[in-house]
Formats: C-alpha cells, structure tokens, sequence
C-alpha cells in the first residue's frame, strides 16, 4: 500500500518535470515567430522566490495571442498584452508588477473571481496607487455611488481607461489634448450608446463627430471627468446655466458662429432665470421647476435654434416648450420670453420704450426732487445763521 | 392714499400750551401705518428680485429665507395694498358723497405756483414763503405720485401674476414690458420717498401729525395759513345736517356695497384667476435611457463585431478564429490530439479520436461539446462558439 503510494508520488514528479520540460520547448518554438521582439527568447519566465518580475518575463506568456482562460460565470478572460499597444500606451515603463501585485508568482495563484467584472472590480484600486487626484475624485463621482450601492456594472477606472492600451490625452500641464477631445464620447457611449447616439444628432454632437469641431462640448464638459455627479438632482439643475454659460459667455469661441454671448445675462435678467440664480446662491439644493437652459433647448439633443424641425426659433416650436410648463399658455405667450434678446427698437419695441421712458423719467423726477431739497437745506442754513426764527 | 402733513419747522419757544388743531382722523392713521408697512415690506422684498445678481441682494433675499419666501412676503403685502387701496376709495367717496367735503386733495394750478414760489425763495429771489391750504404742494405731490405708482404697480402686477390671462388678451411683450415698468416705478416711488418724504417729514424735522393726529396752532399758521384762516372762519368744514346725511348714507352705502363686493372679486381674480405653470419639474422633451452599454459588461475587452451570415465560411471567418484560438497547440507540428485546425481539411478530419466537426450537428460536434463545457486552454468568448454553432449548424461550409 505504502509502496504504491510512493510509486505513484514517482509518477506525479515525472510528470509534473516533463510537463516544465514540454513548456519550455514549446516556448522556445513559439518565441522566434512571436510579435514581440522586446522579450528576451532565453529568459527563463519562472522566477526566484522573492524576486519580482520584469515585464519581458511577465510577456514571456502574454505577450502570446489569444490566450485566455474561461470563467465560472462562462464568459473568457482575455490574458494576452499586446507589447506593441502597450508600449505606445501611457503606461509604458510602468512594471506589471505594479499593478499586478497579487500575480508575481509562478505559477500564479489561482483567481478568485466568478465573472469578468469580479476581475475589473478587484483591479481598479490599485489606480490609485499612482493617480490618487484623479482616484480620489471618483468616489465623489455617482458612479461610485452606485458601485458601492451595489450596481457592479457601474464605470470604475478601466472601464474608461484600458490600463494597457490607454494612450497619453494630456500635455505637460496635464491639460487634456485638443485631439483626445474627439474620442471622449466614444469612451461614454460604451455604456450610455443611447445617450451618445442622441449627442450624435444634436448640434454639439454633431459637428463634434463630422466635422471634428473641438469646439463644442464632450460629454465631460458639462458632467465633469472623474468626480461626474448625479446629474438629477437639484444641486446639478440650478448649477446649469453657469455650465452653459462656460462656453456661451466667451466671445473668444461664440464670435466664431455669430453666436451671441448675452444668453446667460439675459436669461438670469428674466424671471426663471432671477429665480434660478438666485437659488443656486442662496439654496444650492432647492428643488425648482423654473427651467434652466434643457429644459428648452434640449438635453443631449440640443438642435440649433434655426433647426429647421426643431428649432426655437420657430414660435410654435417655442410655444411647445412653454407648454410643457404652462400647460395653458396660448399663442401670445411665448413672447412673455424676449427670446435672449436685449430689448431694442426692433426687438421687443415696448420693453424697450418702457425702459427707456424710465432712464429718463426717473432721473428727471428724483433730480427735480433733489434740487428742491438742497435749495430748501441751504435757504434753512442761511436763515438759521441770520437768526431768524421762521414760521 | 392717506393724506399727510409736512411742517417746515416748529418754533420751540412756545411760552403758552398751542391750541391743537385734530389734523388726521385715527382711521387716517391706520390706513398710513398699514401703507408704510406695506410699502416697506414690497421695497425690500422687490428690488432684491429686480437687482438679483448682486450680493446685497443675494444676501437679503437669504435673510428672507429664500426667493419663494421673498416672493410670498410680496404677494402678501400686495394684497394688503390692494385692500388698502380699496378701503382708500370707499372712503374717499363717502367724503365726496356723503360728506361733501371739500376737494382739498385734488391738484390745481395754484400748487404749480406755490411750487415755483417755494424754489423762488429757497435761491433768494422773493421775500415771500407761498401761502397753502390743508395740503401743500408737497404733499400733494406725494399722494398723487402714490396714486400713479399703486395703479402702475397693480396693472403691471397683474399682468406678471397671471401672464397666460394677459396673453390672452394681449401680446405677449407687455409681460416683459409689464416687468420692466414695475421695476422703474419700484426704483422710483422707493427713491422718491427717501428724498421727498424723508427729507420733508423726517429729516427736516420730525412731524409727528401723522401718528399723533395732531398739530399746534403755530404750526398750522406756518404750514397750512388758509386751512387756518378757513377753521377761524367756520368754513373749513361744511356741516351736513343729521336728515340730510343719512339720506346720502342709504344712497351710498349699497352702492358702496356692491363696489367694494366687485373690487374684492377683483383681487380673488387677481390672486386666484390662473393656474400659471405646473407645479412639479417639468419633464424631460426626448428622455433616452441611460445605461445602454455597448458590450454585455463595459469591460476593457475589444469588441467583438458580429460575423455576417455571409461570411459564415471556413474562409471568410471561422479558419481564422481557429487559428487564432486553436493553431497554438492543434497546429501541423505539435498536432496535440493528432488534431490541427491550421486548414479546412485538417479541421474537418479530426484528431485521433475522431472527427470533431461533424457539419451540420452543430450539438454533437465535439468542438462544441467541448467549448461549451469551458476551461479549455484556448477557449472560444461565447459570440466566438455561437458564430462557430452557426457555421456548422450550415454545414460547415468551406466557401
């Protein structure tokens, strides 16, 4: 009994040495026609206790294509790094083992992990390690919430940034490049397609996406990268305007599409928008039903407002989007909005005149006032120096 | 509305008690005090909305809990205005009507002169002070600047309180222009009364006739020499004898009746007419859903595009995925299992326990049995095994 044991023991070992014997070999047929030049082809990959790997051991294997290794949850994990995309990636340089730290052993140990997103779960931590900013933003971001909320398909870190193919999109001042701009909503759309398709037909989307027009806004523009917030809420509403605003009050970008730059002055100069800014500063969470800029003209499918469909130009267009709020409005009442116009002889002729026939009403009337009283405080100084006791 | 008194000075060497003349009646009196609180309270409620983007109106509008709260304090005052305003004109016609007093309220001619008198005077070019009657031209400047101000104030109220009954009737713009005149008026009446009425009742000196309801004889003979020389007279007031009075009373009174029922209608309309805009936040015009990813799970993974039906062949599609996925071990040299996948020939031999494509029985093809159990050192992501069902399912075509 015991004698076969150890027979079998025997078995076990020789096996298990020409199973190491096999891989070698095929290693050494595999590496000449493998795409990786950088690998060593006569480093051994298995390592001494306690040492770290260098990448070329770690690409050693995984730098073969289409390896993989399957789930319990059925789905493949893909264990090939492409050498050549990771070596133009932002991460070049930066050791496996970095990142991998739980993997520096051979064999590796086993995964314990149930699904695909199990494994981007266990992973995405240690980003922080080196990008603690931009790490730390994210758990104020509603993605975070919801991760810890419990909702695992929300985005962490890799599902934007691909840690191993992600390229360089900043400048030395870490000010993001004007061609990575173009891509940001291809990053989104991998999980809010629907929301990306609408941004396609709108009039940002539109010429971001044709016309590669980096002057209109990303999705992270008006969300924020990193520390996204819940763009439901009333803080986020109130906040609109100003996002708006950001691009639309500067002339240096709006002078190039004959766009005015007044929308946010008079948009805040009307009653929504009095009530709006005024919330924002006093009551910065204060539920409102007021509208703010999408309300009118859109969400993610902001058309021009010459849109020949959607355009508000159009006054039943306009007439629309009032009703929507004013359920009994007629067709009178959409010019109750000066439409962003700064009231003028042609446009909007009677708040013009109104306001007119005050600059000079006003003035006339208290300076008249003002003359009489000065002239009645000197005559009182004169006579209270003369004596006189008036009556 | 009320009428009040201006003094231009108290002499302070009363050496006797000065007979008091009553100047204001305890109603009077009220009526002032209800308008100054009123007028004070729509002040500092409305110019922080007129010069919203300001911090000192950010800061007040914060003191008063917020601009819907600042909103509600006006309203309320407003209507305490309008009621105001309606009591006013009641009781000015029951004066007119039934008491048939004199119309000492009503501006005329001789206030232009009295006016430019006083400025005369004030630069030194007469000797003479105007001599005025029981208002003075100030005053009555005042109360019709009032006058003006309440009627603006209530239209263009109004018309932004209920702007879709105003669009009703007229265009649009007068809404905006109704909120460009309020704003004004509000300016001016606010600027008027710290420069006239401060200074006149305040600043000047401190006439107290509007709250004590009375004045000494001294400063009537300085203010108001005709009312006085008209009390001395007897014919400041016109007496009503008692049958004659209460006759006008039954005339007045239902008609008073039925117009103060009316003006209160109007300020139920004016208050409660329209339902302006919904309540809630008004909903998204085009929502879409949020969470549509791409991929089943946004991992990192590239994305696999579906293989057209077409090109459901050895040659199109499927040769090259084995290659991919199974030509590391199941290739010409290493044969692992006698099996290789490097060409459509080999694939479809098998290895040496037999074929492991059988065309057309995409479930009893081995390839697939064992794919689908998983955990094979190169394994198919699952569109790769259907794709993979599907072209055997078709017969495993090579073309």
């Amino acid at each position: 009994m015991r004698k076969l044991l150890s027979s079998h023991r025997l078995t076990f070992v020789i096996l298990i040495f020409g199973f190491g014997l096999m891989v070698f070999a095929l290693g050494g047929l595999v590496i000449p026609v493998g795409a990786s030049p950088a690998s060593d082809p006569v480093q051994n990959p298995i390592l001494a206790q306690g040492e770290l790997p260098d990448n070329a051991a770690c690409l050693f294997c995984h730098n073969k294509p289409e390896m993989s290794r399957s789930l319990p949850s059925g789905e493949t994990l893909p264990l090939t790094i492409d050498s050549s995309h990771f070596a133009e990636s932002a991460h070049e340089g930066v050791a496996c083992s970095e990142c991998h730290n739980n993997i520096v052993t051979f064999p590796h140990p086993d995964l314990q992990i149930q699904t695909l997103r199990d494994f981007s779960l266990q992973m995405y931590t240690v980003c922080q390690k080196c990008h603690e900013e931009q790490y730390n933003k994210t758990l104020d971001s509603v993605h975070m919430r919801a991760v810890a909320a419990g909702n695992t398909n929300a985005a962490i870190c890799t599902d934007c940034h691909n840690p191993h193919t992600q390229p360089v999109i900043t400048d030395q001042n870490g000010s993001l490049l004007p061609a990575a701009r173009l891509h940001i909503p291809e990053t989104c759309a991998r999980c809010h397609s629907a929301i990306y398709d609408t941004y396609k037909q709108s009039v940002h989307g539109a010429a971001l996406t044709q016309e590669s027009n980096i002057d209109v806004p990303t999705c992270i523009d008006c969300h924020g990268v990193h520390n996204i917030a819940d763009p439901t809420t009333n803080a986020f509403r109130l906040q609109l305007p100003q996002v708006c605003a950001r691009c639309h009050t500067d002339p240096a970008i709006m002078d190039k599409y004959g766009i005015s730059t007044q929308v946010l002055n008079t948009y805040v100069a009307d009653f929504h928008g009095t009530t709006v800014t005024l919330f924002e500063k006093t009551t910065p969470d204060q539920a409102t039903n007021k509208p703010v800029c999408f309300d009118c003209h859109g969400v993610h499918d902001i058309k021009r407002v010459d849109d020949p469909v959607y355009g508000l130009q159009m006054k039943e267009n306009l007439l629309l989007a009032c009703q929507r709020c004013h359920p009994d409005a007629n067709s009178n009442f959409p010019d109750a909005w000066m439409s962003h116009y700064i009231p003028s002889p042609t446009n909007f002729p009677i708040v013009y005149y109104v306001n007119l026939f005050y600059k000079i009403f006003i003035p006339a009337v208290i300076g008249s006032m003002v003359i009489f009283v000065i002239s009645d405080i000197v005559r009182r100084l004169i006579e209270r120096r003369k004596g006189v006791k008036h009556v | 509305m009320s009428e009040k008194k201006t003094v231009k000075r108290q002499s302070r060497s009363t050496k006797h008690p000065a007979r008091q003349y009553e100047r204001f009646h305890w109603t009077q009196r009220v009526e002032h005090i209800l308008l100054l609180t009123s007028f004070s309270l729509l002040g500092i409620t409305g110019l922080p909305q007129k010069f919203s983007t300001t911090a000192w109106a950010q800061a007040m509008v914060h003191f008063f809990g917020g601009i819907e709260t600042t909103r509600l304090i006006h309203h309320i005052c407003a209507i305490v205005l309008m009621f105001l305003a309606i009591y006013h004109i009641l009781d000015i016609g029951y004066k007119i009507f039934v008491r048939r007093t004199r119309l000492s309220m009503l501006p005329g001619l001789s206030d232009v002169k009295d006016a430019f008198q006083a400025f005369l005077y004030n630069l030194g070019l007469t000797k003479k002070r105007p001599q005025m009657g029981r208002y003075t031209f100030e005053e009555k400047a005042e109360y019709w600047a009032l006058i003006w101000g309440t009627v603006i104030m209530g239209i263009t109220g109004f018309m932004m309180w209920n702007p879709i009954t105003t669009a009703r009737i007229f265009p649009g713009e007068i809404i905006p222009a109704s909120k460009a005149a309020h704003g004004g008026e509000a300016l001016l009446a606010v600027m008027a009364i710290i420069v006239w009425h401060m200074y006149g009742v305040h600043l000047k000196r401190f006439n107290k006739a509007m709250f004590t309801g009375k004045q000494t004889e001294e400063e009537m003979l300085h203010e108001h020499p005709l009312e006085l020389a008209d009390i001395k007279a007897g014919i400041a007031e016109r007496p009503v004898d008692l049958r004659t009075l209460r006759r006008r009373q039954t005339i007045y009174f239902p008609v008073a009746g039925v117009l103060a029922i009316a003006m209160l209608f109007g300020i139920y309309g004016f208050i409660g007419s329209e339902k302006t805009a919904i309540t809630t936040v008004p909903p998204i015009s085009n929502p879409v859903p949020i969470y549509v990813p791409q991929t089943p799970t946004p991992i990192p993974t590239p994305i696999t595009t579906a293989v057209p039906s077409s090109m459901l062949t050895w040659e199109a599609s499927i040769g090259a995925m084995f290659q991919a996925k199974c030509a590391m071990c199941h290739n010409v040299s290493l044969a692992t299992n006698g099996l290789s996948f490097t060409s459509y020939a080999d694939a479809l031999r098998g290895g040496s326990n037999g074929p492991v494509v059988v065309p057309g029985e995409a479930d009893g093809s081995k390839v697939v049995l064992l794919q689908s159990a998983g955990g094979h050192p190169g394994q198919f992501s699952l569109e790769e095994l259907a794709v993979v069902k599907k072209w055997i399912a078709a017969g495993a075509l090579e073309k």
